[in-house]
This record gives structure tokens, sequence and C-alpha cells, in this order.
């Protein structure tokens, strides 16, 4: 392919003295239009995102007080950080509450965004713009209705349990997992409108011959699903995983609202939450800092397998 | 005395430039939470004062009195007037910096509202409950806010409730019951013992969460979690001080012995329960009454409010206080002592419960002849003054906010019978060694 078009344009070699112009009117200014139309964002960029970041890194070696003294203490705040049992049990919620709202969501988006594909069913475009509603609808909202929900003595899912005989007065805060299932469904009903809208939408690009020619082989519509619609869902499948995984490191204000500590015993710290409590509660923030930077390094090695996996489905996909 | 005389020369500047200002349109921008800012009042001072236009911003308290403040401090910007709620009093104290020293202020008058001119935070300080004043003093003496109100804290009860179980319902013979917190926890177990075992079933308690009488203990004593040894910061003393333990171990006992719903305060659950009459007793705050009513108005008149268990009570209550990068510092000072002026708190406590902070009060038939349909008629104006001047002043430390939410979380884990009160404390230990040393 490469060699064709090398062999092409050394067919016009007259075309390669002068370099195309974006504004012949211009010529002396030439390429330099450009960095003036970037510049607007790499001033934003830089004054609030490249800057706060590096002042971060800086502070992470201090003990830091905005308002008072603050000291240079080297690596201690990493040291700590590592040794502080409360860093690790706010991966491991951070994590739990990941799996518990991406995995299940995962499958319910697909399910109705086939639901939403059939030709047949009316009031299509309301079905899809009520979908997007929980996204719209502020956090805290969502949180304070959840949280009545989830009431351990006067809450509807718990008189259903009770009623249903699964359980009683099941505690949605003090429990470990049960808090992860409150907090992991409050993510759900917020996205899963939105995941359902782009499975749909590739959906609807998987081109209607495979659909006719399965069915010329006789593949029922389970079957069709099961070997079209699937593996040619792959690529958004990786999309939703990566936006989820960014989204499920960044749980903040869910838990915040449950309990502003994270619980009692910490049950639902998440990594975002532990870092703005020591900031913001116990005015450590060069600790806070140290959080952040290894927030940034859990988030390098996930999209660093990420990227591997995603390069992997889509060689396979072009075999 | 060098900085008597420094105050002085400010003072002589303050009284020479205000007269001028008086009659300028001025915006005065105030950071508030909840109900401590009243428009009904603001309305009132907008009609003395045309030229003044109040902007009022509220949010939610930890981000205004912590977040907000920090960067507001630190960026040098901020507003006129901010609402610093007691809790983090301790931490304000230790950075005198940001606020205005309001002894150097002095009032340009109010003759229609009995407010002399050229009056300094040293002038009007006698007319404050003392302890209550001091949480508005920084380590450094300079008085950096001036209380709007004194939480108070009583016992919340309901007379119906007591009655079937066979209890007085007299607010005097109540608080009879209860000279002494083992002496409460009693009187909730017999009150549990007449529950039938449906309303067992159902979570029905003698109080609504046990847990809260650890802050009413740490408030009945002379320390918290520091002690004054004459520097900025205090000496920790939260592993040492006896009234941690005490306050600790009781509500221990009153969690095991089962008094309480463990419904958490502020949840829907709790609004439920109030009306459903869960729980029998609240320890209540004067500013808990309004929410009370709002939240369960079908209850009206079965409430009473007794007496607290071993004296007096206090929970939360606010300053307001002028940052040291104010725009309008002079406009701000006389909205701020107009606004916390006896006659003004006295309202404020009448339509909102927010309990006055200003002690002249005390002993004014208008405060303690004030008395509350929604509670049975209680004198509820009396009750609580009596039980805010028992209290004692305590030194309020930096870290206070975190190590109570650190003790509060250890509470928990016992009541949700997560860990034993013994490997909790552990806990509570070896958090506060990171909250300190980190």
């Amino acid at each position: 392919m490469t060699k064709g078009e090398r062999g092409k344009t050394s067919l016009t070699p007259w075309k390669k003295t002068r370099k195309p112009e974006a504004f012949p009117g211009v010529r002396s200014l030439n390429g330099k239009w450009g960095y003036l139309y970037v510049a607007p964002f790499i001033f934003m960029f830089v004054v609030f995102g490249l800057a706060p970041v590096l002042y971060s890194v800086y502070i992470s070696f201090f003990h830091w007080d905005p308002l008072g003294s603050s000291n240079f203490v080297g690596l201690r705040n990493f040291n700590n950080l590592l040794h502080d049992s409360d860093f690790w049990l706010s991966i491991r919620n951070t994590f739990s509450i990941w799996g518990l709202s991406t995995f299940p969501q995962m499958f319910m988006a697909i399910g109705l965004a086939n639901i939403l594909r059939n030709t047949r069913l009316r009031g299509k475009s309301f079905f899809r713009t009520i979908l997007l509603v929980p996204n719209i609808t502020s956090v805290i909202a969502i949180t304070i209705v959840f949280s009545q929900l989830f009431g351990r003595d006067f809450g509807i899912i718990n008189d259903i349990l009770s009623w249903a005989g699964l359980g009683h007065h099941i505690d949605f805060i003090e429990g470990v997992i049960p808090s992860h299932v409150q907090i992991a469904t409050m993510i759900t009903w917020r996205w899963i409108g939105y995941n359902t809208l782009i499975f749909l939408a590739s959906m609807l690009a998987i081109p209607n011959e495979l659909y006719e020619s399965a069915s010329v082989d006789g593949a029922t519509k389970r079957q069709q699903f099961r070997f079209v619609t699937l593996p040619q869902l792959k690529n958004t499948i990786t999309f939703v995983l990566i936006v989820g995984t960014i989204g499920g490191l960044q749980v903040f204000a869910e838990p915040q609202q449950l309990a502003a500590d994270g619980g009692s015993s910490k049950q639902f710290l998440t990594l975002t939450l532990f870092l703005y409590n020591q900031a913001f509660v116990n005015n450590k923030y060069g600790y806070a800092a140290a959080i952040g930077i290894m927030i940034t390094f859990i988030v390098l090695i996930i999209s660093t397998v990420n990227f591997f996996i995603s390069r992997k489905i889509s060689n396979d996909g072009t075999r | 005395m060098a900085v008597a005389s420094i105050a002085a020369a400010v003072i002589g500047l303050g009284a020479f430039s205000a007269p001028a200002k008086a009659a300028d349109p001025v915006t005065i921008t105030i950071w508030t939470f909840g109900d401590v800012i009243q428009r009904n009042l603001v309305a009132e001072y907008k009609a003395l004062h045309p030229e003044v236009t109040l902007q009022i911003k509220k949010s939610d308290l930890d981000p205004l009195d912590g977040t907000n403040m920090v960067t507001a401090c630190t960026s040098k910007t901020g507003p006129d007037i901010v609402a610093t709620e007691v809790s983090y009093s301790g931490y304000w104290r230790s950075y005198p910096k940001c606020f205005t020293d309001l002894r150097t202020m002095k009032t340009t008058g109010e003759p229609t509202a009995n407010i002399a001119a050229g009056l300094s935070a040293s002038d009007i300080k006698a007319n404050y409950l003392p302890w209550r004043w001091a949480q508005g003093v920084a380590f450094d003496g300079s008085v950096i806010g001036i209380p709007t109100d004194v939480g108070g804290l009583e016992v919340a009860y309901r007379t119906d409730l007591f009655k079937k179980a066979g209890l007085p319902t007299e607010r005097g013979a109540v608080a009879k019951l209860w000279p002494t917190w083992d002496k409460f926890i009693a009187t909730g177990q017999k009150y549990n013992a007449k529950l039938s075992a449906a309303n067992k079933k159902a979570g029905m308690g003698f109080i609504d969460n046990a847990g809260t009488i650890y802050a009413a203990i740490m408030n009945q004593g002379t320390a918290k979690y520091y002690a004054n040894d004459g520097t900025e910061n205090g000496k920790l003393i939260y592993d040492t001080n006896p009234q941690v333990k005490l306050a600790w171990n009781t509500t221990i006992k009153a969690t095991q012995a089962g008094i309480g719903t463990r419904i958490g305060q502020y949840t829907s659950d709790w609004n439920i329960g109030m009306n459903k009459g869960t729980f029998a007793t609240i320890l209540a705050p004067a500013w808990m009454m309004d929410y009370i009513k709002a939240q369960a108005p079908d209850t009206a008149g079965k409430w009473d409010i007794a007496d607290m268990p071993g004296g007096g009570g206090n929970q939360g209550g606010t300053q307001l206080g002028i940052p040291s990068y104010a725009q309008n510092k002079q406009a701000a000072y006389d909205f701020l002592t107009w606004y916390l002026a006896p006659a003004q708190e006295l309202k404020v406590f009448k339509t909102y419960g927010l309990f006055p902070a200003a002690s002249v009060l005390y002993k004014d038939p208008a405060l303690t002849g004030y008395t509350d349909p929604f509670f049975n008629n209680a004198p509820v104006g009396k009750i609580y003054a009596e039980g805010v001047q028992t209290l004692k002043p305590i030194f309020e430390g930096k870290l206070q906010r975190a190590i109570d939410t650190a003790i509060g979380a250890g509470l928990g884990r016992v009541a949700a019978k997560k860990m034993t009160a013994e490997k909790s404390w552990a806990q509570v230990l070896s958090d506060l060694k990171k909250v300190v040393n980190n």
C-alpha cells in the first residue's frame, strides 16, 4: 500500500518545489498561524491544567500548610502513604465499587440497546431521550433519593427484600458489600442511559447484510446476537470499559454524600474521597498531593493495560 | 500595652473615616450557612440603611469553614462577613491573620436600634456569655468572631410515649429521673422493657442515637483534646484526658444497653422516626427545635424539654467575623454589631430557635418567660439559659473537628457491632496518630 503511494508522488516532482499553503495571502507567516490558533487552549491548559499538576507534585514533598509555615519532608509523604492502611483500603473500595458498577451496567446497557434497536418498537425517540435524564440529574439529588430507598429501617428496598424473604433490615451503609452495592447502583442509574446510547449507535452501524446472511444460514435471533452483534461491539465495549474505569477511579460525590468520612470503618472510602478528606478535613495538603500522584500512577498502569487489550482486540477484528 | 496604643490609633482612624462612608451606597458580602442570617432581619436592616445592599451566599458548613475560607485567606480575597461554626473555631483561632481583630473596629452608631457610636468588640463583650465569647478569641487575644448563638443542649422527649411506658411526663419530674448519665441509661432500659415485642422488632428505642451522648458529655468538661499550655497549638491530650474516656465509656455503655435506635441524625430514617415515635428522646440543641417542628409538624404538643443529665449542655453555635481581606470592613462591622445586638438575637430565637449568646438576655423576662406550644408550652428560654450557664470555657484546638470525626467513627463501629469497644478504641488511637503525625 505504502509502496504504491510513494510511486505516485514521484510522478509529480514539480509539486514538491513549493510547500502547500493554508493561507496563500499570508505566505510569510505560513505554519506560524497554527500556533496562534492553539494559543488560547495552550494558555488555558497551562494555567488551569499543567501548572496545578506541577504544583501538586511540588507540594507533595512538603508538610504543607497554606496558611502557616511549610517544611520540606522529602519522600516522607509517600512513605507514610504506602504504610497507611487507609490507602490500601480505599484502593480496595474503589475497585470493588468499580467492578460492581461497570460489569452489571454493561450487560444491562447492551440488553437495553438491543431492545431499543427493534424496528417495531413504538416511541423509540421518547425512550432514547428519557434514558439520558438520570445522566443530567445532579449527583446530590440522586444520592438523597437513593439513600432513602436504601434506608435500613424505612427504606423501600429493605421492605421489598424482607417481603421476598431475602433479608431483614440490611444496613446499606454499615455493611461493606451492601454499601458498595448502594453506591454502585447510583452510578449505574446515572450512566446506564449514556452507555445504552453508545451501544445502540454502534449496533445501528452494523451492516444489515450480516444479519441477512446469518438468517439465511439459519441463525436464530439469539444466535444472531451472540455471533453477529456481540463481536461487532468489541471496540465499543473497550471504549465503554476505558471510560468506565476512568470514571470509576473518580467516584467521589456518592460516597461523600452517604457519609463524609467514608463510613465508620471507612468501608466506602474511595481514593478521591480519601484525597479530599486528607486535604480539606485534616488539612494535610502535602499528603493529599502525594495521594493524587499515586492515583495518577494507578491510572497510568490501568491505561497501559487497557491500551494493550484494546490493541489486541482491534488486531483480532482485522484478521 | 503597645498593642493597646496601636489599637487606639486604629480606632481613631476608624472613627475618622466612618461618617463619610455611611452615606455612600455599599455592598456587604456575607458567606454563611443554614439559618444563621435571617431574611426578615436583613429586610429590617435595609429599612434602617437604604444605602446598604447585603449580598448573601449560602454554602454547606464544611466547604464554607474549611476549603472556601482557606482559599480566601490564601489568595488574600474574601467576603466582608463570614459565619464560623464552633467546630471550626479551634482551627481558625490558630490563624488570626485571616481575620480582622474586632477590638480595633468601632461602631458608627445606630440611634434607632440604641447602639452607641464608638463601640469596639471589647466594649460589647460584657453582653455575651463568657465561655461562648472565648470561642471567638484567637490564641493571641484578638477577637475574630462575635457569637450569633449558643447551641445549648437539653433533652427533648415525647410526653405521650413516656406516659405509655409508665414514666412521669411533667418536665421537673422527668429531669429528676436522670440526675446522672447512668440514671439516664437506666431510664432508657426501663422504657425499652415496656416496649411490645412488635415495637422492638420495628426498631423502636428510647433515644434516637446513643452516639450523641458522647459530644454531650465532652462539652460538660473543662478540656477536650487539647490542654492550654500557653502556646498557640496547645498540648494534645486526647489519649490521656479522663473526660474523653468518660464520654467514650458512657456512650459505649448506653449503646450496649441498647437504649438507642441506631438511626443516624439528619437521615431520612431519622425524619420518619420522629413522626412515627420510633424514639422518645433526642438530645436537642436549641437550633434543632425548629428542625423538629419542620420535620414532624403532626407531633405538635407531644414534645417537651427537660434538663440534661449531669447539668448543662452545648452543641454547636456560630459566630460572625470579618476576614482580614474584606473590602467594606466598617459597613460590615456596623451590620454585625446591629445584627448580633441582644435585641436582634432575641428576635432570631423567637422565630428560628437559635438560642442567643447574648447572656444579658438570660435574666430578661422576654426570654425567660418565652414558652413554646410545640413543646407543650415548655419555658424553653429559661431551660436553655440555665443549661448553658453551667458550662465552663474549653480550650479549642486546631484538629478538633478531625479528632471528633475519628472518635465518632469509632463509636459507630461499636454501635454497628463491627468491633468490640476495646478494638475500636485501639483503632481510634491509630487513626488519630495518622491525623496528628502524617
